[in-house]
Parts: C-alpha cells; sequence; structure tokens
C-alpha cells in the first residue's frame, strides 16, 4: 500500500482540470439554487452548449478558438432564456423537471446519428486547441514537471489549471460582488418568498431570468475549459450525474456561501479519487480474500462515487450546512 | 379596553382627514369626497362560489378604513383581488387616480399600494434589518448593471439602513437588527411586515389581520402606529377580527359578507347596523 501514491493522485485530481469544471458548473447553480432558490437539475446543459459551441465551431466551421469560446457561452445564454420564458413562472418543481428534461434533450439531440455531420455525433467531435496552447508560459518538454513528489502536473496541465483556477477566482469575485449588493438580496428574498417580494414592487420574473442567465452562462464556462481541455467534446461526458456532482460540490463545500462550491470542487475530488486510488492498492493486497478483491477490481470508480454519495447523506446528517455554511440558517427550514 | 389606553391623535386629525368622511352618509357603495381607490363590478368565482361580488366601493384617502365580516365573506380575495395576487372574473377599478388594468402586483406595489400578508412572509434567512432594507423603493443597487459598484449605490444604501433602523425602531423591533428574521417570533414578525412594507414608501398600505398573534401590548403600539400613519397622510385598509381594534383606530368601517359589501360606515354606526349584526350572528326571529 503506496499512500504517497494515493495521496498524489487525489491531489492531482484535486486541483486538476476536472475540479476546475466541477468548480465552475457549481458556482452557477450556487447562483441558481442557493442564492435565488431556482431548481436547476439541468446545469449539465449549460457545460454541454459551451463545450460544444466551442469544438463545433472550431472543428465543424473552422472558426478559430477564441470566435468557438463565444459562441459556446452565447448559446449559454440562448439556453437560459429558453428555458426561462415559459419555466419561470411556473412552480419550483416544474422547473426542476424541465430543466432535467430539456440538458437530457439536447446531449440525445447532439449525440444522434443524424448529428454526425454537425457535432459528430455519437462519435464525438475533436479540435485543435492549439491557439490556446501557444499562449502557454510553462516550458513543455517531456521531462518538464510542476510540483512536489507525486503531486505533479505537466506544463500543458499546468497553462489549463492556471488559466482555469484564475477563472474560478474572477467568477467568484464577481458572484461575490453582485450577491452582497441590494440586488443579490432581491434574488434571496425570491429564494424565501417570491410573493413577498412582489409586493414589495420587485420584478421577480426579470430577477430570476437574470439569475438564470448568470448561473448558466457560468456553467458554460465550465464547458469551455473542458473542451480546451479534452480538445474536443463527446456526448457521454454530459449525462445528469454531471449536474448531481455539482450539487454535491455545492452541498458539500456550503450553499449560498462564496466559496462553498470551490472548496466543493476540490473536496470533491479529493475525495473521490483518493477512494477510487486506495481501492485499486487494496485488491493488490495479498491478504484481501478472492472473493472481495475480485468485487472490487475493476469497480473501484463506481465504488468510489458511491461512498462521496455516502460522504454526502452523512454530511446531511451531521453537518447541514456543508463546510463553510451557517448551522442557524439551515435550521430555520425545519420551521 | 384599548380606547383608555391609547390616545388617538383625535383633535388634530379632526381638523383634517377625518372631517369629510364625516359627512358621508352610511350606505354600502357610497360615494366619498377624496377616493384613492374606486372600485366597479368587481367579481371572483371559485368554481360555484362568488367569493367576491362588489357592485361599487371608494376607499377615501387618508383614512383608516377597516374591512370586516364574517369567516369566509372574501376579504382576503378581495384584498388579493386589489392588489394583483389574484385575478378578477369582471371588473375595473382605479388607484390614485389612474384606471388599474391587468394589475400584477409588482407594478401595484411600485405605484405605491403595498400589502401585507395574513400568514406572513418574512424572509427568514435574511437579517431583520436586510428585510426592511428590502421594502426600500428604487434602489439602484437593484440593477444588475450598478450592483457590482458598491460605490454607485452606497449613499443611497446608508440613507436606506438610517430609514430603516427608525422603523425598527418604532417596532421595538431595534435589537433585533442583525438576527435572522426567521428567529422572530410570530409577532415580531407581523411588526417586522408592517416596517418592510412602510419602507416601500406606500401611498396605500392593506395589512390582512396586522394584529393577529400579536401580544397585546405590542398590538396597542402597532395600532398607535396605524392611527398615527393615518394621521401623516397614509391611506390604510386593514383586515380585523378583533372588535375592539376596528372599534379603536378605524375612521371608517366596510362590512362584507358572502362577497357583497352590505353596510358601510363610521365604526359606531355600522357596528349597530342590524344587517350587520345579522351577518355575523345568524338571521334574526321576527319579533325575537
Amino acid at each position: 500500500m503506496d499512500f504517497d501514491i494515493i495521496f498524489g493522485n487525489a491531489a492531482r485530481a484535486a486541483f486538476g482540470p476536472e475540479a476546475v469544471i466541477l468548480a465552475l458548473a457549481a458556482i452557477g447553480l450556487n447562483v441558481h439554487f442557493g442564492f435565488t432558490g431556482l431548481l436547476n437539475f439541468g446545469q449539465v446543459g449549460f457545460l454541454l452548449l459551451g463545450a460544444y459551441g466551442t469544438s463545433v465551431s472550431v472543428a465543424t466551421f473552422g472558426w478559430s478558438l477564441w470566435v468557438g469560446i463565444l459562441v459556446g457561452l452565447v448559446l449559454s445564454v440562448a439556453l437560459a432564456v429558453a428555458l426561462g420564458f415559459p419555466t419561470l413562472r411556473l412552480h419550483a418543481v416544474m422547473f426542476a423537471i424541465v430543466t432535467i428534461a430539456a440538458a437530457e434533450i439536447i446531449r440525445i439531440l447532439i449525440g444522434s446519428t443524424d448529428a454526425i455531420g454537425l457535432t459528430g455525433g455519437p462519435l464525438s467531435v475533436s479540435f485543435d486547441a492549439g491557439a490556446f496552447y501557444d499562449l502557454n508560459p510553462y516550458p513543455d518538454g517531456p521531462h518538464d514537471r510542476y510540483g512536489v513528489g507525486t503531486f505533479e502536473f505537466t506544463g500543458q496541465q499546468m497553462w489549463v489549471i492556471t488559466v482555469g483556477w484564475v477563472l474560478v477566482a474572477l467568477v467568484s469575485l464577481v458572484v461575490f460582488l453582485i450577491v452582497r449588493s441590494p440586488w443579490g438580496r432581491v434574488l434571496k428574498s425570491i429564494r424565501e418568498d417570491e410573493d413577498a417580494a412582489r409586493s414589495l414592487g420587485k420584478n421577480v420574473f426579470s430577477y430570476k431570468m437574470q439569475a438564470l442567465i448568470i448561473g448558466g452562462v457560468i456553467g458554460g464556462m465550465g464547458g469551455v475549459v473542458d473542451a480546451i481541455k479534452t480538445s474536443g467534446a463527446d456526448p457521454n461526458g454530459f449525462r445528469p450525474q454531471v449536474t448531481f456532482f455539482a450539487y454535491t460540490a455545492l452541498l458539500l463545500g456550503g450553499a449560498a456561501t462564496y466559496l462553498g462550491p470551490v472548496l466543493g470542487a476540490i473536496l470533491f475530488w479529493f475525495l473521490r479519487e483518493w477512494i477510487e486510488s486506495f481501492l485499486r492498492q487494496l485488491t493488490a493486497e495479498a491478504w484481501l480474500p478472492d472473493a472481495v478483491a475480485d468485487f472490487l477490481s475493476g469497480s473501484e470508480g463506481v465504488i468510489s462515487v458511491a461512498m462521496v454519495g455516502l460522504t454526502l447523506v452523512l454530511l446531511m446528517l451531521f453537518r447541514p450546512q456543508g463546510i463553510t455554511g451557517n448551522r442557524i440558517e439551515m435550521q430555520l427550514d425545519a420551521r | 379596553m384599548p380606547d383608555d389606553v391609547m390616545p388617538r391623535p383625535e383633535s388634530a386629525s379632526a381638523d383634517t382627514a377625518i372631517e369629510p368622511i364625516l359627512t358621508v352618509p352610511p350606505v354600502a357603495g357610497v360615494p366619498k369626497p377624496h377616493p384613492i381607490l374606486v372600485v366597479d363590478e368587481l367579481t371572483r368565482s371559485f368554481g360555484g362560489l362568488r367569493a367576491v361580488d362588489v357592485d361599487h366601493l371608494e376607499v377615501e384617502r387618508g383614512v383608516v378604513t377597516a374591512l370586516i365580516g364574517p369567516n369566509g365573506a372574501g376579504k382576503t380575495t378581495l384584498f388579493n383581488l386589489l392588489t394583483g395576487f389574484d385575478r378578477a372574473d369582471t371588473g375595473r377599478w382605479s388607484f390614485d387616480g389612474q384606471p388599474v388594468s391587468s394589475p400584477s402586483p409588482d407594478q401595484l406595489a411600485r405605484k405605491g399600494m403595498i400589502r401585507t400578508f395574513q400568514l406572513t412572509k418574512s424572509l427568514a434567512k435574511l437579517t431583520v434589518l436586510d428585510n426592511v432594507l428590502l421594502g426600500a423603493p428604487s434602489q439602484v443597487g437593484e440593477r444588475l448593471s450598478a450592483a457590482p459598484f458598491r460605490s454607485r449605490w452606497q449613499n443611497q444604501e446608508e440613507a436606506n439602513i438610517e430609514l430603516a433602523e427608525e422603523l425598527l425602531d418604532r417596532f421595538n423591533l431595534a435589537h433585533m437588527r442583525d438576527e435572522l428574521a426567521g428567529t422572530l417570533s410570530g409577532g415580531q414578525r407581523k411588526l417586522l411586515e408592517v416596517a418592510r412594507a412602510l419602507m416601500a414608501d406606500p401611498v396605500m398600505i392593506m395589512l390582512d389581520e396586522p394584529m393577529a398573534g400579536v401580544n397585546p401590548a405590542l398590538a396597542q403600539s402597532l395600532m398607535h402606529h396605524i392611527t398615527q400613519l393615518a394621521f401623516e397622510g397614509l391611506t390604510v385598509v386593514f383586515i380585523e377580527h378583533a372588535m375592539d381594534v376596528v372599534t379603536g383606530i378605524s375612521d371608517w368601517v366596510v362590512v362584507l359578507a358572502q362577497g357583497r359589501i352590505i353596510a358601510e360606515g363610521p365604526p359606531w354606526k355600522v357596528i349597530h347596523d342590524d344587517e350587520v349584526i345579522d351577518a355575523y350572528l345568524g338571521r334574526r326571529r321576527a319579533g325575537g
């Protein structure tokens, strides 16, 4: 059992591009769910449009990467508007149903064989993200490594995560600035009681739409990072569980807090990778009974996701406000 | 009873706001000298039940009007219709001289018609101060384009905080300023809601059972505030069941039964009206 390797794997996942993507998805959800009370179960739809908007623009239409990123973000806004107009006046539960359905519809359409010419369909799409890596200031020779011990990245990875975490920091700052303002106060009042906000002259629909667009675009940025990281997009990467992972990260860190979604995303990937690596090493141990080893081997990934789920259950039981949340605020829900 | 505990600013208000209303004959649907709200042929049915059926109603500006009636008379439904929280089947009405067509609650609120709710809607996870600040009208910082830049809304916010603190002080909530509103007692939440409504700088305030669940001492001070507000020129309409409250603070009483206005007039006349007593106690027997 080599805990150095287990820790290295976990730390790389916690600070790698996957955590950046999850953090952005969770920050967007925080604007929707944490601050405005919008039960968006289709956050993955925004990531998908961000990723596919970028990939398809470059791969299919041959536009520059920067135009592609813009297209991805514009598509995220379009999805927010398209979802919001018919559904934001409905009950919160209806909104949840529509969002999860919309995200699935988009994924299935994009991954269908009829869409091969445009999006690559089930075959996924790939493009050359060279325009991004050309700007990489980190020397990226075959032996260049950055980090300590087993916690290290290549030059290319360093460039992606540097840009990614700077983006996370900027987005968090913007969210902080707008939510601590009177504008954010209106969002929270809508979360607590829409009718109260209306009775004081606030245009609830307009605020919900603004929140939906902002959180959606932030999710779209996560998709753009995903597209650049993998130089493409695959419909299987945008299944509904992405949304649920983002919710897990958000609740782990603490909904309606500013740092919660970021800490939650880091912790989510750390735990998930730590458990998975641990299980992989465990199956190699000689003292383990064969039946147990057989059961574990090959399903480490699945078990680790289940363990993260278990962590979430325990968290809800013993610290429902998440890591950074306010316990008293949570208890008010029960009244 | 309330009258001896809570002195009304009688001498002053009698000269200004109350006097014209005293000249109005106590007849259902009677026109008033300075109506702020005029309602015509307003109906609302739920299935076969006609919850509200008002031919004509005028609410006088700057006075305290009580809306009373037995349970199920349609008082809250009428409130919901007038404030845009429910849609009328038929009817037209004007507020502050302007006709109101297909009203939305937030538009009406921005025109100065602010209501409170029978079941309080305090915003549990906002502080008491933030609850009141939310009421402030036309806030620059509530526009997304200005929100990130504190310098653009800070002055207005500070002025609003000052005003909000005065209101909290008035309603004995100053010590709870930074507590979450969800930790308040039921009565304190009622007071908070009234404070928040006043923060919105209303022309007319509509209170749905403001005294329910408020302890007697606080209710006294709330009643005092309401009369004071009318004295300062605000129009107040409130729903209430407690007759001592109605006679204590209202200048005019409108009686609703089965969705219709069956009587209106000054409180001391209305409470002796035969039809009103019938509505509350059931039909009296002939000669009984």
